[in-house]
């Protein structure tokens, strides 16, 4: 967040800048206007998803805590659209009262994704329908420029937006039972459990989904396991146990709930030119290894958890629980290949592509590869936020240069010696990165101390 | 002003102990610089109950979690049922029931799962009393971990630590958050698995009665050592409080062998004195012309001076 706040507030004044300065050209005004709103989004998401985690029962013990937050609202809301908005004004720049009302817009539409990230639903069909249709945008911006009532209209968007985001968050509720750290599905998976964003009611409902199955899963499992107790069986008890919602049925809800947005989008993506299929794939990949950052997050969430799992598991020697914990999650990387691949045919039928082979056997090997490295960075990487993100960044650019590279190499040498040459390259990389980091897992001591953070 | 004096070391036991559970010689650990446990040396025989007692952060929490391999060593040797404690041990650990101070289950599992999974990797298992003791404390099945208060949490975390029977019981102030009643059938189900043989509890709180209530031999932490193990009824025969008033009160306390702790608190001296004869301190009130007051301290007297 400090990070952020220091990028976006040099946005701010080198959007200022902008008007200040070369306002006298048409362009001044516009790419200033264009700063402040994109670091005024970014800004207020991240401020959101603080005050998400500042907002509870007993914060709101503090004296004139929603006092103090009122003014700061205040003085933010001044800072992000007032200043601007006046010096705009003051310097001629035309349509300011309408810039003005779009910045409180794009301020309202950043906190209220940070707050509830259904909210961003809203939007996401609106810029696809943009992108798809872009006469109808251009045409329905150009009136509404001209018409009175859009001020009053974009006022009303905004100050709802405001409602719908802080009277949930400024509301005491239950908290809901933390899920497994390793776990989360796909609204918020890498919220810790005081930042959690607010479940909607349809988010409830396939939580509700979620959970009974994971509990059914498990009882299936305990029942194999006391019937023959292998060690095979055994692994899938850990799994059940540490990953509640990566059995075979959760795993197909969650690719169904997935395929429907990914439908909508394709379908859009579609008319837009030039459109090349196999993004799809890329995509694709990007979806599965989405799954793994949480991972290294989860296991230093869940260390004082695991100490009972390490009494009830009684190995026999350290480095035979830690290779207990290295395999079950290990499930992780064909769980990925197989959303992947689901996602990637789902994208073939709906774009006709024209190398549907290509595509299918680029996204097998890249995201099982790129599975194999993300789960070993994240089980023995960086303990900080800040390494795990630039290492999770890396391996998302590294799998994806290799996604296109691969695609070029199968395309160009055929599918024997391309593809053999691919899987040779990014299979023996992936497994080498993962035996080493499995090893390196082993050496270390099993540790169940909470984390400091 | 107060001074302490340490314990008379005891004579050596005149018949064979059976082996000891729990052999801990020059335990170390650090947390960052701050040395937390500095040599600990601790042996702890089967068939007793141990009361663990010391000040917050005194290090219990620390040492308990080193026995059990839960927090690495910076030095010293820990032995467990008889063999050395480097690595887990394979089913020794099933031997051992551990109810830990967070108690931190799995929050997403329901009761009845958690117990049944906890149960599916042990060759030996009180389902009964498992379902006993979750019906007797009120404990839903088919809540979720999650779901539960702290107490019943706590509740929880014993049920899965004695449903295996275990050879050692390792508390960490497991009383802390359960109401009187709770506590004192925890106390029963305690005492009862105790009556197997052979069975040891290490229990650490600060809720002396529970250990009076035990008969525990009690084990002080201080300093990052155990300054002595005993047992509660000969502390209790050995020790005595004494209090000398006298109105010109008390600039030094005088010199007396026996004395483990001297108080001065206005125009009275407390004394803490081990094995020290009634008559000999009705000699002392007589020579410093003060009136003698001798009380019988109760463990949470004893561990208010001594800790």
């Amino acid at each position: 967040m400090p990070l952020l706040g220091a990028l976006v507030h040099l946005l701010w004044l080198a959007a200022l800048a902008c008007l200040a300065l070369i306002t006298p050209h048409a362009e001044g005004a516009a790419i200033g206007a264009g700063l402040l709103a994109v670091g005024s989004w970014f800004w207020h998401l991240g401020l959101a998803t603080t005050l998400r985690g500042a907002c509870q029962p007993e914060t709101f013990l503090l004296p004139a805590f929603r006092r103090r937050l009122a003014a700061f609202g205040l003085a933010d809301a001044v800072t992000w659209v007032g200043l601007p908005a006046l010096l705009a004004l003051a310097i001629g720049v035309p349509h300011a009262a309408l810039g003005g009302t779009l910045l409180l817009l794009a301020a309202a539409m950043g906190f209220a994704m940070g707050v509830e990230r259904w909210i961003s639903l809203l939007f996401w069909p609106l810029l696809v329908l943009a992108g798809w249709m872009p006469g109808l945008a251009s045409a329905v911006v150009h009136n509404a420029i001209e018409s009175p009532l859009t001020l009053p209209l974009l006022l009303l968007v905004a100050v709802l937006l405001l409602r719908l985001s802080l009277h949930p968050m400024l509301q005491i509720t239950d908290r809901p039972p933390d899920t497994s750290p390793l776990e989360g599905l796909s609204v918020g998976r890498g919220a810790t459990t005081d930042a959690a964003p607010r479940r909607s009611a349809l988010g409830r409902r396939l939580e509700g989904w979620f959970d009974t199955i994971a509990q059914r899963a498990l009882e299936q499992a305990l029942t194999r396991y006391r019937q023959q107790p292998t060690a095979a069986r055994r692994r899938t008890l850990v799994r059940r146990l540490l990953l509640p919602h990566d059995n075979a049925l959760a795993i197909l809800l969650r690719m169904a709930i997935m395929a429907v947005f990914a439908t909508l989008y394709v379908v859009v993506a579609l008319h837009r030119r030039p459109f090349h299929a196999s993004v799809v794939g890329a995509y694709a990949v990007l979806i599965a290894l989405a799954r793994f950052p949480q991972i290294g997050r989860g296991m230093q969430r869940m260390r004082p958890n695991l100490a009972d799992l390490y009494l009830t598991l009684a190995p026999t020697t350290r480095t035979q629980y830690q290779q207990t914990l290295a395999d079950a999650l290990l499930v992780l990387v064909p769980t990925g290949t197989a959303s992947a691949l689901a996602y990637t045919v789902l994208g073939i039928v709906l774009t006709h592509a024209t190398q549907p082979w290509l595509m299918l056997l680029v996204t097998l090997i890249v995201a099982t590869g790129g599975g194999l490295v993300a789960l070993a960075v994240h089980l023995i990487g960086p303990q900080n936020a800040v390494g795990r993100q630039w290492v999770n960044a890396a391996v998302l650019m590294g799998t994806m240069a290799m996604y296109w590279a691969g695609v070029g190499l199968v395309d160009a040498l055929g599918y024997v010696f391309g593809g053999g040459l691919l899987a040779l390259v990014v299979l023996g990389f992936g497994l080498g990165v993962w035996f080493a980091a499995q090893l390196e897992y082993r050496r270390r001591e099993p540790c169940f101390d909470a984390p400091l953070t | 002003m107060a001074t302490l004096l340490p314990f008379p070391v005891q004579p050596a036991a005149p018949v064979s102990e059976p082996a000891p559970v729990l052999r801990v010689q020059g335990l170390r650990k650090a947390f960052e610089g701050r040395q937390v446990l500095c040599g600990v040396d601790w042996t702890v025989p089967a068939g007793r109950v141990i009361g663990l007692l010391g000040r917050n952060g005194a290090g219990k929490t620390t040492l308990l979690r080193c026995l059990l391999g839960l927090a690495p060593v910076d030095a010293g040797s820990i032995e467990l049922f008889g063999a050395p404690m480097t690595e887990p041990g394979g089913e020794r650990l099933h031997r051992v029931g551990f109810v830990p101070q967070g108690f931190d289950l799995f929050p997403w599992m329901k009761v009845r799962a958690y117990l049944d999974f906890t149960a599916a990797f042990y060759a030996h298992w009180n389902h009964a009393l498992a379902a006993r003791l979750l019906d007797e404390w009120q404990l839903d099945p088919k809540q979720k971990i999650g779901r539960l208060s702290q107490g019943q949490r706590q509740k929880l975390a014993i049920v899965r630590a004695i449903a295996p029977e275990p050879d050692l019981l390792v508390l960490d102030e497991p009383v802390a958050s359960l109401d009187p009643q709770a506590r004192r059938a925890f106390m029963g189900e305690l005492l009862a698995l105790m009556g197997a043989p052979d069975k040891t509890v290490i229990f650490s709180t600060h809720i002396t009665a529970d250990l009076e209530r035990a008969d525990a031999d009690i084990a002080l932490l201080r300093d990052g050592r155990i300054r002595f193990v005993r047992p509660l009824a000969e502390l209790k025969s050995r020790l005595c409080h004494a209090v000398l008033s006298r109105p010109a009160g008390w600039t030094t306390p005088p010199a007396m062998p026996g004395v483990l702790k001297a108080r001065v608190a206005g125009a009275s001296l407390h004394l803490l004195v081990e094995d020290v004869p009634t008559e000999r301190l009705h000699q002392l009130a007589k020579d410093e012309e003060a009136s003698l007051r001798i009380e019988m301290p109760t463990l949470e007297d004893l561990f208010v001076e001594l800790a």
